[in-house]
């Protein structure tokens, strides 16, 4: 069992995951000429724009090579990492893990009624479906940096204005895997439950809610994994964290110490994954199906934790003893995996409260303050900074560009050598498994940090930054579709005689290409969401002028820069979306 | 029940049923059920009964005509009443409509969420009382050993028996049932069958029951109604019945063969009995 087996896909959401959860039958549909010939445009129009933001943001092959050269510097005098403040490390480790806990429990008590008030099929009215909607929209489009940069400002430095925007931010991929749950539910039980005379809301909770459970177990976990990788980089803005111990020290060019935190930020969310990887074993075991892929390969951890559950388990089939007087259900097998689970959680979120040293009471109390700043961006003013906007963007869009095709570059070869089903030996697989887990252990702002600190400011090395996170989890996207191909295709080229390189050439890359464009867009709408925080480290782009924005207070210029970013992020989703509907 | 019992359970006059960009699901049916009775709803996949069924106790609106059951105007009902009606009628439906992730107990106790109020996460948010009763519910229909099993382990005759338990903590006095064997082996349909019908003789239960086995229904109805593209086409009591009348139902109107036939079987008045 290797331990790349653990990771999950982080960056992908379980709806908008384009490779894995294509159906069968789209995957078996012929394409017409039509289709084909979308793909070559789509292909064409993609390294034209390429070709175009390359030279915009003056990316040029010497540059690379000297950027490369710099980072080798700057590694040299990272390694070996130095452990001097690891106790301070190790505390704001676990400030980092209990922000992503609070984070997300905020998150999930927003995103319950609103998906509710966004799912179709148990809206209230129209109207509420609509801004429900808006909201999961919205939110999902300013990146949580965004929002903690503005909430420092509204509330003060600290964890208070971290989990704020976690929260916020984290309700936008809540609400909507929790909505698309919820719309999914086979409606027949709550129609046998409404026709015994349940209300609305009782057939609501006794009928549909039980059936999305395991979905939303599985989304919290899930987005447990992104908010600890949020929350390791929000001390950049003062929003709490390891993040900041990573920002002083690259200030103090205490290079090694760096290496040292970002160690520690390594450690911490490779653990976290391994245990989400577990607790989703565990607790979905049963619910496989309703889950669908999502669920991960048995693991190490789910191999430990499956045996708690087991052992009580086998009596579920067979007929139980209870005391036929007080009907209560004997507390074994799946109920008592869930009760202890529950109590775990419960346990978990207080000590999360306690330990950063924040009572609801003050969370709560911040709300009206962060209400007030977000007030105070209205009505937005785009004439002041008319043209840095402009540009701003304009940077972001090339950064996003450039960096997903050397993503691409990089990361298809690395995705072949990955596939269990082309992969040339067991070495090379583990070793090109190993590396994307590690390249995936490490959020891609880090990643910036360190080689704008190597490099210099400007949006080269945000890119280069970029392309280098890209890389890891398009590999892995790119090695789970290739391993999805149909391999009677395969067999016949095998048949007559032709070499494995040949054979990779004339029938995986074939099959796999409409995945792998699809793939691309998406990296590429993620890529888009992070180029825009960028400039907040010296990355490039409109995050720069936000940050100066905000730093002078001129929250209408903010709100100017929010909707120009909420616009063309949310432009290029639909665009990525509509194209991937109709390539795959 | 209210003391003054209706002598129908079910008054069912001139109901038409068109979906949105549908085709017309029921065409001017009338239909009167005395208190007591059993009724077999029989017809081609696609005439209708579902749709039928679905009108007495309101889950679909009619596009005209009215629906009266146990006394309350259905289509005139506010949603309070609607509730208060159905917790009168039993409704088994043939994809069972369980949760599967739940236990047989916990499904049964939610046929009880019409005398609640407020919504119920867990078995042990229902009363103890209910808990009892859903346990002998499960007893009646012979699944004690299974009280606590997720749903989703049971087999389709199991589950179909849940609901049947289900229906049960209703205390209803009508029960509706959409085809609810059509999807079980011969031998668990039997069985199901068999549970339901004692269960309907010991209850003294009004039943509308939907079927596609013909034989089915003419060994457990006491009156059968055939539907044929959302017309009623036949109407009678099984006593009187032969088994050409039954299969007429069934007959499609090939074109240039029997045509006669086909049309005096909608508009004959010797298929409709009074
Ligand atoms: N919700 C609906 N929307 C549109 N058409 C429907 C709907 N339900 C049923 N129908 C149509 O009404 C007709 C009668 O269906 P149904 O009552 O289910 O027939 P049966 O139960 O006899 O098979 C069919 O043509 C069916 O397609
Ligand atoms: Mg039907």
């Amino acid at each position: 069992m290797s331990p790349a087996e653990l990771s999950q896909p982080i960056e992908q959401g379980k709806s908008e995951t384009p490779s894995s959860t294509r159906s069968l039958e789209s995957r078996l549909k012929r394409k017409t000429s039509g289709d084909r010939l979308f793909l070559r445009c789509v292909i064409v129009i993609f390294i034209a724009a390429v070709v175009w933001a390359w030279r915009h943001i003056d990316m040029s092959f010497s540059g690379l090579i000297a950027g490369v050269g710099d980072v080798r510097n700057l590694l040299g005098r990272m390694l070996p990492p130095r452990f001097s403040d690891l106790d301070d490390a190790i505390r704001l480790g676990f400030e980092t893990l209990w922000m992503a806990v609070i984070g997300t429990t905020i998150a999930v008590v927003l995103s319950f009624p609103i998906a509710l008030g966004a799912a179709r099929n148990t809206t209230p009215h129209p109207v509420v479906m609509a801004v429900c909607r808006g909201i999961i929209v919205l939110s999902r489009a300013v990146p949580d940096l965004i929002f903690a940069a503005i909430f420092v400002r509204a509330i003060g430095i600290g964890v208070l204005p971290g989990v704020i925007a976690l929260g916020l931010h984290s309700i936008g991929m809540i609400g909507k895997l929790f909505a698309d749950a919820i719309e999914q539910t086979d409606k027949s039980p709550r129609e046998a439950v409404t026709s015994v005379g349940a209300s609305k809301w009782q057939a609501i909770t006794t009928s549909v809610i039980p059936q999305a459970m395991p979905s939303f177990i599985s989304t919290i976990l899930y987005r447990l994994d992104i908010n600890l990788r949020s929350s390791s980089v929000l001390g950049i803005v003062g929003a709490g964290g390891i993040g900041f111990l990573l920002q002083a020290n690259l200030r103090s060019l205490q290079y090694d110490e760096a290496l040292g935190v970002v160690t520690v930020v390594f450690v911490l969310i490779t653990v976290m994954e391994f245990f989400s990887a577990a607790i989703r074993a565990t607790l979905l075991g049963g619910d496989r199906t309703l889950v669908g892929r999502s669920t991960p390969r048995a693991s190490l951890g789910s191999k430990l934790f499956s045996r708690l559950s087991t052992r009580g388990s086998e009596s579920a089939t067979s007929s139980q003893r209870f005391n036929r007087d007080t009907v209560r259900p004997p507390w074994i097998g799946e109920l008592r995996m869930k009760t202890i689970y529950g109590v775990a959680l419960f346990i978990l979120i207080v000590v999360a409260f306690r330990s950063v040293s924040l009572n609801p009471g003050e969370l709560l109390g911040a709300f009206p303050d962060v209400w007030k700043v977000i007030t105070r961006m209205f009505p937005p003013d785009f004439t002041t900074a008319r043209q840095p906007i402009i540009d701003g963007i304009i940077e972001s869009v090339a950064a996003a560009l450039v960096a997903t095709f050397m993503g691409a570059l990089i990361s298809i070869p690395l995705g072949l050598m990955a596939a269990r089903n082309v992969a040339f030996n067991k070495f090379v697989y583990l070793l090109s498994r190993l590396f994307l887990l590690f390249v995936r252990g490490i959020p891609e702002l880090i990643i910036a940090v360190i080689f704008i600190a190597a490099i210099g400011l400007g949006p080269v090395p945000g890119t280069l930054a970029l392309a280098f996170g890209t890389s890891g989890f398009l590999a892995k996207l790119v090695a789970d579709a290739v391993e999805e191909i149909n391999p009677t295709p395969r067999e016949a080229v095998f048949a007559v005689g032709a070499t494995r390189n040949q054979e990779i050439a004339t029938s995986v890359v074939p099959q796999a290409i409409p995945a792998i464009v699809s793939n691309l867009l998406y990296a590429l709408d993620i890529n888009l969401r992070t180029s825009t925080i960028l400039g907040i480290v010296g990355g490039g782009g409109i995050g720069f002028i936000l940050f100066n924005a905000l730093r002078v207070l001129k929250l209408q210029t903010v709100g100017a820069v929010l909707i120009t970013i909420f616009v063309v992020v949310y432009a290029i989703e639909l665009l990525s979306g509509w194209i991937r509907k109709k390539i795959l | 029940m209210a003391m003054t019992l209706p002598d129908n359970v079910v008054q069912v006059t001139e109901l038409s049923k068109k979906f949105p960009n549908g085709p017309l699901a029921l065409d001017r049916v009338s239909l009167e059920v005395p208190k007591g009775q059993l009724l077999s709803l029989i017809g081609l996949s696609g005439s209708g009964k579902s749709t039928l069924l679905r009108h007495l106790n309101g889950l679909i609106q009619p596009t005209s005509g009215t629906v009266n059951v146990l006394d309350t105007n259905v289509v005139a009902a506010g949603r309070r009443e609607l509730r208060a009606l159905r917790r009168e009628v039993g409704f088994v439906f043939q994809a069972f409509g369980l949760v599967g992730r739940l236990t047989a107990l916990e499904n049964v106790l939610s046929g009880s969420l019409g005398r609640l109020n407020g919504p119920r996460f867990g078995t042990l948010m229902y009363p103890k009382t209910l808990r009892r009763e859903a346990l002998e519910n499960l007893d009646r229909v012979g699944l004690g050993d299974q009280v606590f099993q997720r749903s989703d382990t049971l087999s389709g005759g199991q589950q179909q028996r849940v609901a049947i338990a289900r229906t049960l903590m209703q205390r209803p006095s009508l029960l509706l049932a959409d085809e609810p064997v059509a999807s079980l082996d011969p031998e668990s349909a039997a069985q199901v069958m068999d549970v339901l019908f004692r269960i309907v003789v010991e209850d003294q239960l009004t039943v509308i029951c939907t079927l596609h086995q013909v034989e089915l229904a003419l060994g457990w109805a006491q009156r059968i109604v055939g539907l044929r593209d959302g017309q009623v086409v036949l109407d009678r009591a099984v006593d009187n019945l032969d088994q050409e009348a039954v299969m007429d139902v069934y007959r499609r109107v090939e074109p240039g063969q029997k045509v006669s036939e086909g049309q005096d079987l909608t508009g004959s008045p010797s298929t409709r009995v009074s």
